[in-house]
């Protein structure tokens, strides 16, 4: 089993993806000749051609939108966001026509939105955004946010199997710095939670990049205590049987979002555990968030904003001895 | 004019002209009552915010009704007007809006899941229980009164009261078979007998017998000695047993040593036995108390001795315990830690020679000497062990000897 | 510079047209006057209370959906907009269904979902429109872009009206169009009004003008003649299909009831109606075909009859099952493309669906 990045993970989804299925068809800005700002597709036009690694013009809402036109007459387009920043150009075709067709007229949208997201390296307001809540809260989109490349991988699979229009949250910040053993070939990976690291005093519920950061946080044993970490990996659906299954054996609940703190993912976990694990819990939910700013540039800002390991560990620590 | 019974009445009501219109204004009549209409023709003329349109006629027939005047603003859906459309009139009768349709179904909205009831959060003076901690506490027939806190301002936390539901005990308190039923104590003892102008009951009135003859009968000694429970607590916790147990097993293994301490005395004849069978005092609240007896107690492990307590403490308190069962001790432990109690003078059970009681283990600060030998001051679980004993059969470093190789026991389980 | 009173460009031809055959030229009235016939009917639904919502219709430019859609074939695909009722009867979609729709009723194509003329059955063919405009022009691009990556003689089609022509939409959709050179079919609805709003204040160039800056073909048809609708339509589908890229039909027409049925246009100069009153598009297809012989009165009074019983059809067909209103927001098993729909035209009676 190779090791692989999880940016080489992902380009290995796609490259399997464009092999297996002549359906699919890659869409976005500088992906093509160029491999892509962060070179996921890069040597991809060499095996497949500038039509299925498509070049687009610089129109998120024309690649979202055309994207839909493509999808309803059998192909099974992957867009590519070159940030996530940038879907909010392409909002509505997003929102209104691809979320809304199925319920509307009974047809599919079976359309992969790439957004590569988060932020920590001076990206500034416009390139290091965490948008998934606003998709959460749109009927007919499902959302994945992959912290492993093996889910990377297989998460990708099953996006671009699923028949209604998916947003795949890849978090810039993992990119690089997250290695593991990748099984080869095509592989799904369920649009489930996943249990990081189990435990039973406390649980730390994160996505993406802050999985790593909670592990990381709770890995020096906080005084001995046994902490859970619970990688949600799918927002929409959201696995409601893990998050509550691991609040009744844990009873402590930590949840980390890079995103803003209002309204996050974060926010609807726990609004869940409240109504649905009040009977579980020994201590308040707590949550460790972005607060409500856009993200600044200069690293001392950029880092007091975004949630740490130091933040989550305090978090924890605390809650511990409730 | 009337419509006969056998016509249906169609209702022509004001349209909604537009999303946000509620209300429209009649300003004419095409018909009065009495004449004969066609479907689609125009009935009347209206007025609303957005636009003046006409409205035509749901129906064919014979206006039946005019209920709103020229100049009246109704809202919308109101009736206006009502059609008789009679049998053979051949009009389509047109169903209404709302779907009150043959066929349509009905149904209920899908109830949501329910949620469970949730816990209230009890106060207990200054302390909040939260829905976990009640939900433990309440399976398992917990006074959370009774349980130590750990969290927070000493708030009881979720692994307190775990702890003290897997020892059936507080966590520095030990199991005592003088604990009150988790139940409330009037329903588990029977009311004993009424004596004419007496306040005992006759089972209070035997012990007290049996008690005043020991002291009367044995020559009544008491020793104590310090016992540092720190590697009961957590080999207690490990394995799921009470201290008593780890005491018991501990006697037993003492009396190996030190075997004059598991005889009987009565009268001049002094019998040493090999077996230890050991009795254990059980409350039974205002009916005084019981010795039930663990026969050949030192065939039993800790967590042998732990289950056989735990049956015929029940038993005892039950009132099932048979005859056999109160008879043969060798050895007894009494145990009434749980109420904080430190030390206590026992009274010996006849015709044994030694008596141990074990009460409260309590955090306190001791003087520790490491391997190099520098004292500091350490914070241990510390209980004090008394042995009364029978100075016609023992004397003083008997019984000190023992209680220092019960300590020494103790002390060191793995 | 477009005024009040655009008129038609000489690419609207009056006499008889090569590609179509006197049963198509009857199909071509025919769809128009079940349009005005089915919207009329409906609007007086709506005045009884019984058309939830608001109400639209294309009452004046029937021969812009008509024509233009007239010349789709089975495999190519439309996104068909609030004021072109003819194209969805065109493709095949049912009197009954469509009143059903405006009533909300189960038999609707959206079965309650989506209101008025926001529907597209995807059996036949059809995208439904979003209200957002013209969003839906840059689902027909992608479409086409599909037909066009895997070498399929296929077009799409796609309506939107003069107020769009301002969004960003519709600016990517022709720049993606003309770059990648695709099979796809712009139809402007140019009827002079958007809501309230006049076209000199919505455009400082006749649109028709900025196909060429998007680098493909533009024409400008007279709206309210449906034969050259259609040759404007078929011609540029040959286009398409000969790999020469999209076109943009600009149809001059005019809008003659309001924006929806509770508005009362009186923004709009009488005089201004009055002109367009003279150019109803199917009293002309009607003059014609007297012309030929064609009983008229006969073909109206069929569609009446065809509308009636549609009526009463739909309006004994029950309302949607609450309990359902949470389902289908998610597609459960698998991805169905499109369907192909009917295809009257005579031209494409012979195998392929040639030009």
């Amino acid at each position: 089993m190779p090791t692989l990045t999880y940016l080489q993970a992902i380009s290995s989804a796609l490259r399997d993806e464009l092999r297996a299925d002549s359906r699919v068809l890659l869409m976005g800005e500088d992906i093509g000749v160029f491999g892509g700002a962060f070179k996921v597709t890069d040597g991809f036009v060499d095996e497949f051609g500038t039509d299925r690694v498509m070049d687009t013009p610089l129109a998120e809402s024309g690649i979202i939108g055309t994207a839909i036109g493509a999808a309803v007459v059998g192909m099974r387009p992957v867009c590519e966001m070159q940030f996530s920043d940038f879907i909010s150009c392409g909002f509505d075709q997003l929102v209104n026509v691809a979320g809304k067709m199925h319920y509307r007229q009974g047809l599919a949208v079976p359309l992969v939105v790439r957004l590569p997201s988060g932020g920590g390296f001076s990206g500034g307001p416009f390139h290091s955004q965490n948008p998934e809540a606003w998709f959460m809260h749109s009927p007919g989109i499902k959302v994945v946010a992959p912290s492993t490349a093996e889910d990377a991988k297989g998460l990708l699979h099953a996006a671009i199997h699923d028949p209604n229009p998916v947003c795949y949250m890849e978090h810039k910040h993992l990119y690089r710095r997250v290695k593991d053993d990748v099984p080869s070939g095509v592989y799904e990976t369920p649009f489930t939670a996943r249990v990081a690291q189990p435990g039973s005093d406390l649980v730390v519920i994160a996505y993406g990049a802050m999985v790593p950061v909670a592990l990381e946080a709770v890995s020096d044993g906080l005084d001995g205590a046994s902490v859970e970490v619970l990688d949600l990996r799918s927002l929409v659906p959201l696995d409601e049987e893990a998050i509550l299954d691991s609040v009744e054996r844990c009873s402590k609940v930590v949840i980390v979002d890079e995103a803003n703190a209002t309204c996050a993912a974060g926010a609807q976990v726990a609004a869940l555990i409240a109504e649905k694990g009040f009977e579980s819990l020994d201590g308040p939910v707590v949550r460790v968030a972005t607060p409500d700013v856009p993200i600044p540039f200069s690293p001392p800002l950029e880092q007091a904003v975004l949630p740490g390991v130091d933040r989550v560990r305090e978090a924890c620590r605390e809650l511990l001895a409730y | 004019m009337s419509s006969s019974p056998t016509d249906v009445l169609v209702d022509v009501t004001m349209p909604q002209m537009g999303v946000s219109v509620a209300e429209g204004t009649v300003v004419g009549w095409r018909v009065e009552p009495g004449d004969r209409i066609e479907a689609e023709a125009t009935i009347a003329e209206i007025s609303t915010d957005k636009i003046d349109t006409e409205v035509p006629s749901p129906a064919s027939g014979v206006v039946a009704e005019i209920l709103v005047p020229i100049g009246e603003t109704v809202d919308v859906g109101t009736v206006l007007a009502r059609i008789a459309v009679g049998d053979g009139s051949g009009a389509s009768q047109p169903q209404p809006l709302d779907g009150d349709t043959a066929g349509a179904p009905t149904t209920e909205t899908k109830s949501s899941s329910p949620s469970p009831a949730p816990a209230h959060a009890v106060r207990n003076g200054d302390r909040r229980y939260s829905p976990v901690v009640q939900r433990i506490a309440a399976e398992h027939g917990i006074d959370l009164a009774q349980v130590p806190g750990t969290g927070r301002g000493g708030r009881v936390r979720k692994q307190d009261v775990l702890a003290f539901v897997e020892t059936e005990e507080p966590p520095l308190h030990i199991e005592s078979p003088y604990r009150p039923e988790p139940v409330a104590p009037a329903a588990a003892v029977a009311p004993g007998p009424v004596v004419d102008g007496g306040g005992l009951s006759r089972m209070r009135r035997q012990i007290g017998e049996h008690m005043k003859r020991s002291l009367d009968t044995a020559a009544t000694c008491t020793t104590w000695i310090e016992v540092d429970m720190a590697r009961v607590q957590s080999a207690r916790a490990r394995l799921g047993v009470t201290a008593l147990a780890f005491v018991s097993r501990a006697c037993i293994d003492a009396i190996r040593e030190h075997p004059a301490l598991n005889a009987w005395l009565e009268g001049d004849r002094y019998t040493r036995h090999t077996d230890v069978n050991l009795g254990i005092a059980v409350s039974l609240g205002d009916d005084g108390l019981i010795v039930p007896v663990i026969p050949r107690a030192h065939e039993l492990s800790v967590e042998g001795l732990a289950a056989r307590i735990k049956d015929i403490a029940g038993r005892a308190r039950s009132r099932q315990l048979t005859p056999d069962d109160v008879q043969g001790g060798t050895f007894t432990i009494t145990n009434p830690g749980q109420y904080g109690s430190i030390m206590a003078t026992p009274i010996i059970n006849q015709p044994q020679v030694a008596i141990l009681d074990f009460e409260a283990v309590i955090k306190r600060p001791v003087v520790v000497t490491d391997a190099d030998g520098n004292d500091s001051i350490a914070i241990r679980p510390m209980t004090i062990l008394g042995l009364s004993w029978d100075h016609r059969a023992l004397d003083g470093a008997l019984s000190a000897q023992f209680l220092a190789t019960v300590k020494r026991n103790l002390e060191s389980v793995s | 510079m477009a005024t009040h009173m655009a008129e038609p460009a000489a690419g609207g031809v009056e006499t008889t047209v090569d590609h179509l055959t006197v049963e198509d030229r009857v199909w071509l009235l025919r769809a128009m006057l079940l349009m005005r016939g089915l919207e009329e009917r409906a609007m007086s639904l709506y005045r009884q209370g019984r058309v939830p919502g608001s109400f639209y219709d294309g009452y004046g430019q029937e021969a812009v959906s008509a024509g233009a859609a007239f010349a789709m074939g089975p495999e190519d695909r439309l996104c068909i907009l609030h004021r072109d009722l003819a194209a969805h009867l065109i493709r095949g979609v049912t009197p009954t269904r469509i009143l059903s729709q405006y009533m909300g009723r189960a038999a609707g194509i959206t079965r309650g979902r989506d209101g008025n003329v926001h529907f597209g059955d995807r059996k036949l063919g059809c995208v439904g429109m979003v209200s957002m405009l013209p969003d839906m022009m840059l689902v027909a691009t992608g479409m086409a872009m599909a037909f066009k990556l895997r070498g399929e003689k296929r077009c799409a089609m796609t309506w939107f009206g003069d107020g769009s022509t301002s969004r960003g939409d519709f600016h990517e959709a022709m720049n993606w169009a003309g770059v990648q050179k695709l099979p796809v079919i712009f139809v402007l609805e140019n009827n002079q009004y958007a809501y309230s709003t006049p076209v000199d204040k919505q455009f400082a160039v006749d649109p028709v003008e900025r196909a060429a800056a998007y680098g493909f073909v533009g024409v400008t048809v007279d709206g309210n003649d449906a034969e050259a609708m259609f040759e404007a339509a078929r011609a540029a589908r040959e286009r398409a299909l000969a790999g020469e890229g999209p076109t943009l039909i600009e149809a001059v027409t005019m809008r003659m009831h309001g924006h929806a049925a509770h508005d009362d246009m009186k923004y709009v100069p009488k005089e201004q109606v009055e002109e367009w009153r003279k150019r109803d598009p199917i009293e002309r297809q009607e003059k014609r075909l007297r012309e030929l012989g064609i009983d008229i009165d006969g073909l109206r009074a069929s569609i009446k009859a065809e509308i009636d019983a549609a009526a009463e059809e739909a309006l004994a067909g029950p309302m949607p099952d609450p309990a359902t209103a949470v389902d289908g927001v998610f597609c459960e098993g698998e991805a169905e493309p499109l369907g192909d729909g009917q295809a009257p035209w005579s031209g494409f009676a012979s195998d392929g669906g040639a030009v």
